[in-house]
């Protein structure tokens, strides 16, 4: 073991957007360890300026290419908060269907090709192509390809939804296509245990690492929340006022990132699909409650590289949860309601959904003509980075007796559990215009 | 009604069930008319409640079922050697509910699709569909189809409904239709109260139009022909967004483009077809990159002139039928002819209504279906300049082309596509002919990069040729400019070889290009000399420094002083020019201060060229299809036309 | 040998690129055709030899600008990948008004004088930089179009894209066109090849694949009045993927 040694990634790999791990060593002794953001900032806070109340959907959507419709929801939340709009039940369900479509779409993608690669010691998902394991990677494309299928059903299009609108939906699907994915939803639960069993297997080679720390989340007691909930806290339970959602994801800039951290009740939280297990565990259906025994996944679990099995869980809950949305709509039948009509007035509204990475807010102020004049939004990886740069704080000095390519390894694992979505986490800070 | 036709009445309820039938036999794609939001559609019945017979108009016409928006040919395998399979739909399908004007519209595409080069996708489709008309309840706002003689018709459907209230009226066209009645539905004869309703329906439609046209269809042609350069054609199209949704929308546009596409795997591939519009701006654009119809007033005045004038005279009948649909489908509503043809009817009109279009009737031969290529194979490829290259073919069945001089055939290579390339060997009974081909686009690209033993597909050979008939006897004055020298190399290997020789008289070759190193065949030329009447001179516009030329150098116009020509002679002179367009201008005047008569002048026009049957569209010059009537032509059939030699 | 490809990307969504991750198994034929030798987002790997780069992303800063014209130096052939790259995209919506002032709405009076990751000035498309060989248009790109491409410059063809606007593709797949339930359409001046994505599930054309020609003014008046559509909502969508200094 070298005495004094840097690890330098620049541009982590297998991750979205652009992030820096950087680690001094001398003398044995860790100088510096920093989790840094390099992303360029786009300034979508200053694109938002005057523009009217149905165009924020639209441009929102463009923060992230993964999370697109978790921004759209969170973005006609907000709006819809601000000019008093209800929609309708129907569109509700199909929200929450478009919510698990993209829940599944990108938990499949970050644990098929980003995270379980490691697992096998395999710089990419390529190599599993032509091994004893293509099987699975074919599984777990088909599992892909079926998260797309339904989003797109669903929204018109799985990166930036067209269908999605300010009051509800601009098109529904048929009865005919509904019934047409539920059929493949339910194929694909079979396929997903299939995986899920090969992925046991490799599961051991995530490190056995614990930090304490607080978890937030949503939280509901109708369901386990993803598009409708309150703010949760491991440490301080359900918070009610979501307008006052500043008290709770205090956030403060950090000199060596281009993305500001996040704090609450302790130096650091955590937020993602290990939060809203942590939180909401007991409310999963029973397949997924499964898998998570398979894996000895239980609340609560202080493990960040669980969250890599907790997105496995949620994929699941997310099928048998649409199955059964899509059941409910087709017993009722399907109708081709238009948006429901906006009221223009001045106003502020907050909207605030989970997505695939964890609790999103937008909030909106809007004058008496629709057009934005105040916007802010609390990205999920934003609240995890400073949980980032405290779990490598403490896992350094464990490792720090490995050879470098394996810390470096380590290092890269750890942030690639977090999933993080660098891009969106760039973009947004308090912003006043005029 | 005609008298001819057996009617039959039929109750709703009744109605509603023979539809089901139809549908439950599984025997037939059952279409009907359906509605989407605020607007109807053609479509998949699921059943016979979804039928809205009191449509007004639907959004596109049922032209897509007999020439879908995309459509699907030729299957092929760019890596097995499997032959390309045909992908003709054959599926049997009924349509029920199809207005008056769009049953004349199909019968007016069956008389461009269905002519001695038909369509066999086209026909196939057409003879495996029943037509079920109904007759006008609701005229749409836009429609002129009273004016236009379309709301009612008296055939041209297997089966015609009437609503007279509580009841259809079953007028039968066909025996197909006959049939269809006899095995689903429960009819009864009507009574005589009940046939006159028939009428009155069609009456009280009738005073629903509110659009009419000023002048009758028969005189469209007259006042088109006599208005070409009228201001009013610049002044609508300012507002023009070439967006071509009046020709998609159109019941009578059929013009088409024809596509490769080939999988990811590199292997599978499929060559399409699918909608084109003449509005848009490269619909005349070929490989080199030339656009022959440009200017925005000029395409949007081509599309009054092929409906109004240029169909007319060919086919007989006048390619609009009211429907109105380009009316509601244009943004800035500049497209609707029942507007255009009223603001047109208040200038002159002439009887002379033929100049754009070419009346000679040319035989074009039917020969197997007109889309799958024949397989050919390259025997020999030689390099004439550096950037053309001789490729002299073989079809594999062995048989000679049979082929004309100025004839051309479409190259096809699967996965790229296919180019028209003019014939440059003359006919012949071997299997054999040769290509010059020159490296512009994809097609011609890919050519190059084949080698000797490589397959490509061949398609033709298309067009009329020269006219060697109009050369008997006389005395003839080949001109051939820079690429123009490889057809006309195919009429001159036939005029001077020794079976033909003596049909013909004094013999001059004139050719020129723009420099050394794209001169081709001269050694041909050289061997050419040597015949008794023979004349031949070479030249270039220009030599550069430190290159060989040992011919004259300047315009091929400065070769017309140095020939022997006596005018008394001009009369029995014929003269042929193939070359750039650029060239034609100064040449014919050359020729005609030679004193050449019009009529003994030939060219040779390029255009783009896609099906080679006069159906796609994109070779017109005004009304004459380049690929059949051309591509040569004789200088008195193409002076007048506007779009011709620009 | 198969051509190397490289994938890149600069300040972007990353939306583009997970269309190529959403090709799924047809990923496998991507990788017979075509040797990835970078693609960050999905590999460790990363080589400096690559035949084919495609880049994503606009360019806003300095540091950008020189990693682009490397990349250019070491491509044979360059293509933009998505509206940020081919035209600016959603990015340029900040042109509108000075860097400076940007800066200053996002970040407050914090000094970021030479701090090399903020020194952005005003968004640049790639071929404002270097030259581009291939576009592919969209936002994001369309997975049809994008393996057209391909296939056409592995087969040595040049892949042309449509020069006709949407409304033909709408028209084509039998809409109900989106001026008539009075909604406004960029349609009718934007360049075609999505297949009319989004006119086709009920919401209007944003212009997001770059727009053919500007129309004559007559036209747009014409339009607007028969609509009943105001000026300013018209200039509004424009400003959105296109925004340029003239207006629209």
């Amino acid at each position: 073991m070298e005495k004094n040694f840097n690890v330098n990634v620049e541009h982590v790999t297998r991750v979205e957007g652009h992030g820096n791990i950087v680690l001094n060593v001398e003398e044995g002794k860790v100088e510096k360890v920093q989790w840094q953001i390099s992303e360029a900032p786009r300034f979508f806070e200053a694109m938002l300026r005057g523009r009217p109340y149905h165009e924020l959907r639209a441009i929102t959507s463009r923060i992230c290419g993964i999370c697109s419709i978790g921004h759209s929801l969170a973005s006609l939340k907000a709006t819809e908060d601000a000019l008093d709009i209800d929609i309708s039940e129907q569109s509700q369900i199909f929200r929450r269907l478009a919510i698990n479509a993209e829940n599944m779409q990108s938990h499949i993608l970050h644990v098929g090709y980003l995270a379980v690669p490691d697992l096998f010691g395999f710089g990419s998902v390529f190599p599993l192509v032509g091994s004893k394991n293509q099987d699975t990677l074919l599984k777990i494309v088909e599992l892909h390809r079926l998260s797309n299928e339904m989003s797109d059903l669903i929204c018109g299009r799985t990166t930036h939804p067209i269908r999605l609108v300010v009051g509800g939906f601009s098109m529904f699907p048929t009865q005919k296509e509904l019934t047409n994915i539920k059929e493949k939803l339910k194929k694909g639960l079979e396929k997903t245990e299939q995986v899920a069993e090969v992925i046991k297997k490799v599961a051991g080679n995530f490190p056995d690492f614990q930090r304490e720390t607080e978890y937030i989340g949503l939280s509901s007691d109708e369901e386990y929340a993803l598009y409708d909930g309150d703010i949760a806290s491991t440490d301080t339970g359900k918070h009610i006022q979501y307008k006052d959602y500043k008290s709770i994801m205090q956030e403060y800039v950090v000199p060596h990132s281009t993305a500001k951290h996040a704090k609450h009740s302790r130096d650091s939280y955590m937020v993602g699909a290990l939060a809203r297990f942590n939180l909401n565990s007991s409310q999963l259906h029973p397949i997924a409650k499964e898998v998570a025994n398979m894996f000895s996944l239980k609340p609560i679990c202080y493990n960040p590289f669980m969250n890599n099995i907790a997105q496995l869980v949620e994929f699941v809950h997310n099928i048998e949860d649409s199955i059964k949305k899509i059941d409910e709509l087709l017993s009722e039948g399907i109708y081709n309601e238009k948006p429901e009509e906006a009221e223009i007035k001045q106003g502020r509204g907050v909207g605030i959904v989970e997505v695939p990475r964890g609790i999103l807010v937008h909030d909106y102020t809007l004058d008496k003509q629709g057009k934005c004049t105040k916007a802010n939004c609390i990205i999920p990886t934003n609240q995890n980075h400073a949980n980032i740069q405290k779990d490598m704080e403490k896992l350094v000095p464990k490792i720090i007796n490995k050879p470098k390519e394996e810390i470096e390894l380590n290092l890269e694992m750890l942030v690639r559990a977090y999933d993080p979505c660098i891009s969106c986490s760039t973009h947004y800070l308090d912003v006043e215009f005029r | 009604m005609s008298k001819y036709n057996e009617v039959k009445t039929i109750l709703k309820n009744d109605f509603n069930i023979f539809v089901d039938n139809l549908i439950n036999s599984g025997e037939f794609e059952v279409i009907g008319v359906k509605s989407k939001s605020e607007r109807f559609i053609f479509d998949k019945l699921e059943n016979s409640n979804q039928l809205r017979l009191y449509y007004d108009v639907t959004i596109l016409p049922p032209k897509k079922y007999f020439l879908p928006p995309v459509e699907m040919l030729i299957n092929f395998d760019l890596k097995k050697s499997s032959k390309p399979k045909e992908l003709i739909d054959k599926k049997p399908r009924i349509i029920i509910g199809v207005h008056p004007y769009d049953i004349v519209a199909i019968e007016q595409m069956d008389k461009v699709y269905l002519d001695s080069q038909k369509d066999d996708f086209y026909k196939k489709r057409r003879d495996n569909t029943i037509i079920i008309g109904s007759d006008i309840q609701n005229v749409s706002k836009r429609s002129f189809a009273l004016s236009m003689g379309t709301n009612v018709v008296e055939s041209g459907f297997d089966l015609l409904l009437t609503d007279i209230g509580n009841k259809y009226i079953i007028t039968i066209g066909t025996k197909k239709g006959k049939n269809l009645i006899d095995q689903f539905a429960s009819v009864r004869e009507s009574k005589n109260s009940e046939i006159r309703k028939i009428y009155k329906t069609r009456n009280s439609a009738a005073l629903q139009y509110k659009r009419k046209t000023n002048i009758q269809k028969e005189e469209w042609s007259k006042y088109l022909a006599a208005n070409f350069d009228n201001t009013l054609w610049e002044e609508r199209s300012n507002k023009c967004l070439e967006c071509s949704s009046c020709t998609m929308v159109c019941p009578t546009c059929y013009c088409y483009d024809v596509q490769d596409s080939v999988s990811l795997n590199m292997s599978e591939g499929v060559r399409y077809r699918t909608w084109d519009g003449c509005l848009l701006r490269d619909f005349t654009k070929i490989g080199s990159g030339e656009i022959f119809r440009e200017s925005k007033i000029s395409r949007y005045r081509h599309r009054f002139y092929r409906k109004g004038n240029y169909l007319r005279e060919r086919y007989g009948f006048v390619a609009c039928v009211g429907c109105g649909r380009c009316g509601t489908a244009c943004l800035p509503d500049i497209a609707d002819p029942c507007e255009v043809i009223n603001e047109l009817s208040q200038f002159d009109k002439t009887e002379d209504t033929n100049k754009y279009i070419i009346k000679e009737k040319t035989k074009t031969p039917e020969k197997g279906t007109i889309h799958i290529p024949q397989n050919a194979t390259i025997k020999q490829k030689k390099e004439l300049t550096y950037r053309e290259t001789l490729f002299e073919i073989e079809l594999d069945n062995k048989k000679p082309l049979g082929h004309k001089p100025g004839q051309f055939v479409e190259v096809s290579i699967f996965g790229t596509g296919e180019a028209p390339i003019s014939i440059s060997s003359p006919p012949s009974d071997k299997p054999v002919f040769q290509l010059v081909v020159r490296k512009v686009g994809n097609v011609t690209s890919k050519l190059f990069t084949l080698k000797v033993g490589d397959k490509i597909g061949i398609r033709g050979p298309f067009g009329n040729g020269f006219d060697i008939k109009a050369m008997e006897g006389k005395d003839i004055i080949f001109v051939c400019a820079g690429l123009g020298v490889a057809p006309l190399r195919s009429l001159i290997k036939h005029v001077t070889n020794n079976k033909n020789r003596k049909r013909f008289k004094d013999l001059k070759i004139l050719y020129g290009c723009r420099e050394p190193n794209e001169a081709m065949f001269l050694d041909e030329f050289d061997g050419l000399k040597m015949l008794d009447d023979f004349t031949c001179k070479l030249t270039v516009d220009n030599c550069p420094k430190g290159e060989c030329w040992e011919y004259d150098i300047g315009l091929i116009t400065t070769l017309f002083p140095k020939i022997d020509f006596e005018k008394k002679k001009s009369k029995d002179t014929v003269a042929i020019i193939c070359g750039p367009p650029i060239v034609y201008k100064f040449v014919i005047k050359s020729l005609k201060d030679l004193n050449i008569p019009d009529k003994n002048i030939f060219v040779s026009l390029e255009r783009r060229m896609k099906c080679g049957v006069g159906k796609c569209g994109h070779c017109q010059i005004n009304g004459v299809y380049v690929c059949k009537e051309g591509p040569v032509f004789r200088y008195d059939q193409v002076k007048e036309l506007p779009e011709a030699l620009e | 040998m198969k051509p190397r490809v490289a994938f890149f990307d600069f300040s972007s969504c990353e939306g583009c690129q997970l269309q190529i991750a959403n090709l799924e198994e047809e990923i496998l034929d991507l990788i017979n055709l075509v040797d990835v030798v970078s693609f960050r987002e999905v590999m460790k790997e990363h080589s400096e030899k690559y035949d084919i780069a495609i880049i994503e992303g606009s360019i806003m800063r300095p540091m950008d600008v020189e990693r682009l014209k490397k990349i250019r130096k070491n491509a044979k052939i360059l293509i933009a990948l998505g509206a940020c790259a081919t035209i600016g995209g959603i990015n340029k919506i900040r042109n509108q008004w000075p860097p400076h002032n940007v800066k200053r709405e996002v970040y407050g009076d914090i000094d970021l004088e030479g701090n090399p990751y903020f020194d952005a000035f005003q968004t640049k498309a790639v071929d404002e930089v270097v030259k581009v060989d291939y576009y592919i248009h969209g936002c994001p790109i369309n997975r049809d179009e994008f393996k057209r491409i391909i296939t056409s410059i592995v087969l040595g063809k040049n892949p042309e894209i449509p020069t006709y606007p949407v409304c033909v593709e709408c028209k084509k797949n039998e809409n109900i066109c989106l001026f008539e339930l009075g909604k406004f359409c960029l349609g009718p001046i934007t360049r075609a090849g999505c297949n009319a994505i989004c006119p086709t599930n009920g919401s209007p054309c944003e212009g997001c694949r770059g727009i053919l020609k500007k129309p004559q003014i007559e036209c747009v008046m014409e339009i607007l009045k028969r609509y009943e559509l105001t000026y300013d909502e018209m200039k509004s969508r424009c400003k959105m993927y296109n925004y340029a200094k003239e207006e629209c």
